[in-house]
């Protein structure tokens, strides 16, 4: 069989700026290599950040409908599609988290853990899922957001800055403050 | 306040350092000065990198899959289907696609996601054999029939998860069909020449899956997205985006043209690349149902990954 494209690694076969002018024009292909680029990556972001497996799931699905929707006005004035698709989980996160108004679930099961044959191996992952989830809790707003992005969604400080509209340097000084809070809340037994 | 700076700038080297594949030990390596107060923090960042890289669950990816490539489907149709078809002559698409709308867009609408064990599914196969019937050019059709093999794995992954063994033998079936007719669209020999007279053939040799009467026919557009009002970039309301139709062919290219909105920009290589996608993601979701199905249906899924399998090897190979 040949050889099968990089997953999560990226598509090398065309450069994303390429992709997305023809997503905008309706390319279905083109669309569908964007979609299987980021699919993981968002759900990861959703994840940590409301901490529902479902409710994941429901929000993932949604942000691509959505980008559907909203490619077309989608411009590449400096800003790469990476930050405009996560700017639109990140808006559907705050919207969620403001209605729903109530704790966080933390609870994930098994079957959201990377493949691990090892059942200790999954135990101690588990535990450090969740308590990374509640963790992320006790941190401000901002600090929640980077870590989000800048760990689950597997993104570059450049990216951070133009999904949250500051400087690399702020977003440095605030990925800082973040590691130090993190640490610092999960020491605590 | 420039020590802050600095240091913020030696742990953005570390952490990227650490997402390329480096040790915590070989960033401190080279920062032996700042050690002390970076190895906590590294390791805090190394233990939240291994924590988040959770992993969607591979039935839910194909059915997101799925219900993704539908919407974005129906979304490139809405935007096409214009006077560019009545100017290339499809009367004939155009009178089929007025009595669906007569009949029943409502039904269609349900019809698009709906599953084998619903009363909707023999509409949605009647619709996808318009769909492919309407699809002027061999490379257009492939591409829809990939994206119907998509809707049949996600359909067995389905019928598994109720327990329903029969229901995947069926619908592994039409996966092979669908499967068939890409790797003959495909083949070189036969990408202007062989239609694609798979499909009725699915719905003939099956009298419970008969198309529906022209009376009974709906429109063949699927199930477009939940129309929200989301907020998207900069914090504004989602707009619909304009309808920006695609250009058409030039007049003079009417008669000739394969005009085909999903693959006019969509080469073969392209095709390659989603279907090398498909082959890798559809194993993947028939492997974890089949981990929890119950041995009833086990049987019936090992045959589905075989078809799979072997169907995609031919298509990928065709297209070399």
């Amino acid at each position: 069989m040949p050889e099968l494209p990089a997953r999560n690694g990226g598509y090398q076969v065309q450069d994303e700026e390429s992709l997305v002018q023809r997503a905008k024009q309706r390319d279905e292909a083109a669309f569908a290599q964007l979609y299987e680029e980021y699919f993981d990556k968002i759900y990861r972001y959703v994840t940590i950040r409301i901490g529902d497996k479902m409710e994941a799931e429901d929000m993932t699905q949604q942000v691509f409908l959505n980008a559907i929707k909203a490619i077309s006005s989608f411009k590449w004035k400096g800003v790469p599609f990476s930050a405009w698709l996560f700017r639109i989980a990140h808006n559907q996160v705050v919207d969620y988290l403001r209605k729903s108004k109530k704790r966080v679930s933390v609870r994930l099961e098994e079957s959201l853990v990377a493949s691990d044959s090892d059942p200790q191996g999954i135990f101690e992952r588990k535990l450090n899922i969740e308590r990374l989830i509640s963790a992320t809790k006790k941190l401000t707003p901002a600090q929640q957001e980077v870590i989000s992005l800048r760990f689950a969604g597997e993104m570059s400080v450049a990216q951070v800055a133009k999904v949250m509209g500051r400087s690399e340097g702020a977003i440095k000084a605030l990925q800082h403050s973040a590691v130090v809070a993190l640490r610092r809340v999960l020491s605590v037994p | 306040m420039k020590k802050n700076s600095q240091f913020e700038n030696i742990l953005d080297e570390c952490l990227e350092r650490l997402i390329k594949g480096q040790t915590v030990a070989q960033c401190l390596e080279s920062y032996p000065e700042q050690a002390l107060e970076l190895e906590p923090l590294l390791r805090t960042a190394q233990a939240t990198r291994e924590a988040a890289a959770i992993t969607p669950r591979a039935d839910f990816k194909a059915r997101a899959r799925y219900e993704f490539r539908s919407a974005l489907h129906a979304e490139v149709s809405q935007k096409t289907r214009s006077l560019s078809a009545l100017r290339r002559g499809w009367v004939v698409a155009l009178m089929v696609i007025g009595i669906l709308l007569v009949s029943g867009g409502g039904v269609a609408l349900a019809a698009g996601n709906s599953m084998p064990d619903s009363p909707l599914y023999r509409a949605k196969l009647a619709i996808e054999q318009v769909q492919l019937d309407l699809t002027p050019s061999a490379l257009g059709k492939a591409q829809l029939c990939a994206d119907l093999a998509d809707r049949r794995v996600a359909e067995i992954v389905y019928l598994a998860d109720k327990g329903d063994a029969q229901q995947v033998e069926v619908a592994t079936q039409r996966l092979d069909e669908r499967l068939t007719a890409l790797v003959g669209l495909v083949s070189t020999e036969g990408v202007e020449t062989v239609p694609v007279e798979e499909a009725p053939r699915l719905l003939t040799e099956e009298p419970a899956m008969a198309p529906p009467s022209p009376s009974e026919a709906i429109e063949p557009v699927p199930v477009s997205p939940t129309e929200t009002t989301t907020e998207v970039a900069a914090g504004t309301t989602t707009p619909l985006p304009p309808t920006e139709a695609t250009p058409p062919p030039a007049a003079e290219d009417l008669d000739t043209a394969t005009w085909d909105v999903s693959t006019k920009n969509g080469d073969r290589a392209d095709l390659k690349v989603k279907i090398a996608t498909d082959a890798a993601t559809h194993l993947e979701a028939l492997q974890s149902v089949l981990e929890k199905a119950s041995p009833s249906v086990q049987s019936a899924l090992h045959q589905a990954i075989i078809v799979s399998e072997n169907g995609y090897r031919k298509a990928l190979a065709a297209l070399d």
